[in-house]
């Protein structure tokens, strides 16, 4: 009778194994049919266009690697590549150092309401749309009406004005300038966190030797913080590569190609000329560069946790 | 008392510096807001000045031209986020509670996505949603967000459902609740503070981004805010009205400011999260 109530152990588990199988293949299906359909094949499918000339029109042609033979004797895109470093250089290093010294800053506060007080306020500029953010900056940059030129103006400091984003010396610069005094952005954030993540002992015993300010950041702070640093360095490459937008709504890629970018350069390529083919070499060539950083930073994730 | 005394002395220096810092990271901002109530020749006569009188109909002009692609954009986000949530929840559930074959490689394969940046697949989706005839959709918008915020949400979520203890699910079952009934009824409600901060995550992704939507989009009907915004900037001509288009930069700012102030500590958590699992 009891055999009614229970089934024998070993068949029930069966059952109830088919049964999570089961589940778990209904739990995953609309997972996968999104990221095979519109992630996986797209990515896949990319790296196959960028040996086909394409007009995404008519049908791919199959012409090997005369794209990639192209583009390395191509001075355009060298010239972009070109530019894409020199942004991304400049604009980590000042996205990294004032807001590691802004978080040593806000840390240093001893009142907590005021710690959450100017976390705040950090915080509220990164909630602004990013095309909102571009079009203030253009405005800034405007050579006749803009805010930069007309402080100069009325600093009587008429010999600096410029045509910010117009004149080949100051266009990577200006890009760079961007989001000054550059402390509000996620990077505030992750310092912050990781400062807050100091154990409190180690910050008391270095009070207790006399070792604080420069020396503690330089002593303390920056070796136990190491992780983000690193982390944000990689992440802020990656994110530099693929911005489009701000380029392309702020300087076209001029004056002439003083600001030509590969992402807008692809963008350019596969939209304005339709030069499907030719865009995903491009992309595929910064995919390589990215897929390479995101490793670096995997490995540095995984060493620190 | 000496060293009380420099304490104090520095304490007001790291605020005056502080409070400097917060300023000119603002004042763009705060400049926005005073041109925002000028007409264009308060704008070329007082520049730093403030506006005098205060010209509302700025504000009118941006809210009527504004107001659809705000909603575009709302109701993009809104379903995309939606959609995000279920699926990926559902996914992350299978991958910490069940058991079944192959569960490594699978979780592998939707983390590996994490390699392959956005602008490799930009082409291809474009072709994708033009050979089925979703060009100018939000359907078609919407499967691209949420085709690229899956990954990190599953991330996210797997974390938090494997923070769970095992006891909880082992006491469902033994009363007989299957799994769908455990996934509702005990393991979502308990992560509902991560499935805020993935739902913020990419509600900042999708109201900033302006690649896709200028992509796949042509029909101004279907414009969203940051489209919208754009195209609102050039409609004036010649001369720009920097009073209205300011305003509007105001307008398309104010909906993400008023629920970052009402959910703070939600965004702060989300901004870190969404960095971090990068």
């Amino acid at each position: 009778m009891t055999t009614q109530i229970s089934a024998p152990p070993h068949k029930r588990s069966i059952k109830n194994k088919n049964y999570q199988v089961l589940c778990a293949a209904l739990f995953l299906l609309p997972t996968f049919f999104v990221l095979l359909s519109f992630s996986y094949y797209p990515a896949l499918s990319a790296i196959g266009y960028s040996f086909t000339q394409w007009d995404g029109f008519f049908d791919p042609t199959f012409i090997g690697l005369e794209n990639y033979r192209y583009l390395i004797s191509d001075p355009i895109f060298w010239i972009s590549l070109r530019n894409v470093l020199l942004w991304s250089v400049g604009s980590i290093i000042v996205s990294m150092v004032a807001p590691y010294l802004g978080a040593e800053m806000v840390f240093g506060v001893r009142s907590r309401r005021w710690q959450y007080f100017y976390r705040s306020f950090v915080t509220l500029p990164m909630i602004v749309p990013a095309v909102v953010t571009i079009e203030i900056w253009n405005f800034i940059y405007n050579p006749e009406f803009g805010l930069l030129n007309n402080l100069l103006r009325t600093l009587n400091l008429s010999g600096l004005i410029r045509n910010w984003l117009g004149d080949s010396m100051y266009v990577i610069p200006s890009l760079i300038f961007i989001g000054f005094p550059w402390i509000s952005g996620l990077n505030f954030l992750l310092f912050y966190a990781g400062l807050q993540g100091i154990p409190t002992d180690v910050l008391e015993y270095a009070r207790l030797d006399g070792c604080t300010g420069l020396r503690r950041m330089f002593h303390i702070d920056l070796p136990l913080t190491v992780s983000q640093i690193k982390l944000t360095l990689i992440l802020g490459i990656i994110n530099t590569l693929q911005n489009v937008t701000t380029p392309l709504l702020m300087t076209g890629g001029g004056p002439g190609y003083d600001s030509y970018v590969p992402g807008l350069y692809m963008y350019f390529e596969a939209f304005k000329r339709s030069n499907f083919g030719y865009a995903t070499a491009i992309a595929t060539v910064m995919f390589l560069m990215i897929l390479v950083l995101t490793m670096i930073s995997m490995r540095i994730n995984r060493k620190d946790s | 008392m000496n060293d009380r005394i420099k304490g104090r002395f520095s304490q007001g220096f790291l605020h005056l510096i502080l409070l400097l810092l917060v300023f000119l990271s603002f004042y763009p901002l705060l400049f926005t807001f005073l041109t925002s109530f000028k007409d264009n020749e308060q704008f070329f006569k007082s520049f730093f000045g403030l506006p005098n009188p205060i010209v509302w109909i700025n504000y009118k002009d941006a809210f009527n031209t504004l107001l659809p692609y705000i909603g575009n954009s709302f109701y993009i986000a809104f379903v995309s986020i939606a959609l995000i949530l279920i699926i990926s929840s559902l996914a992350a559930y299978a991958f910490s509670r069940l058991r079944f074959p192959g569960k490594e490689v699978l979780y592998i394969a939707v983390v590996a996505l994490m390699m392959i940046p956005g602008l490799l697949q930009l082409i291809p989706r474009f072709a994708i949603l033009k050979d089925f005839g979703m060009l100018d959709t939000y359907r078609g918008i919407i499967l691209g967000y949420v085709a690229g915020g899956l990954t990190m949400a599953i991330m996210i979520l797997r974390a938090a459902f494997e923070g769970q203890p095992e006891e909880l699910f082992e006491a469902a079952r033994i009363d007989g609740a299957g799994e769908i009934r455990s996934f509702f009824q005990i393991a979502v409600p308990l992560v509902k503070p991560t499935l805020g901060t993935v739902a913020i995550i990419n509600l900042l992704n999708i109201w900033n981004d302006y690649l896709w939507p200028l992509i796949v989009t042509s029909d101004e009907k279907k414009f969203t805010m940051a489209l919208g915004l754009i195209k609102f900037k050039t409609s004036f001509g010649n001369t720009t009205l920097y009073g209205p288009t300011f305003a509007g930069y105001i307008v398309a700012s104010l909906p993400l400011i008023i629920l970052f102030l009402v959910f703070m500590d939600y965004f702060m958590e989300g901004l870190t999260a969404g960095a971090v699992k990068m």
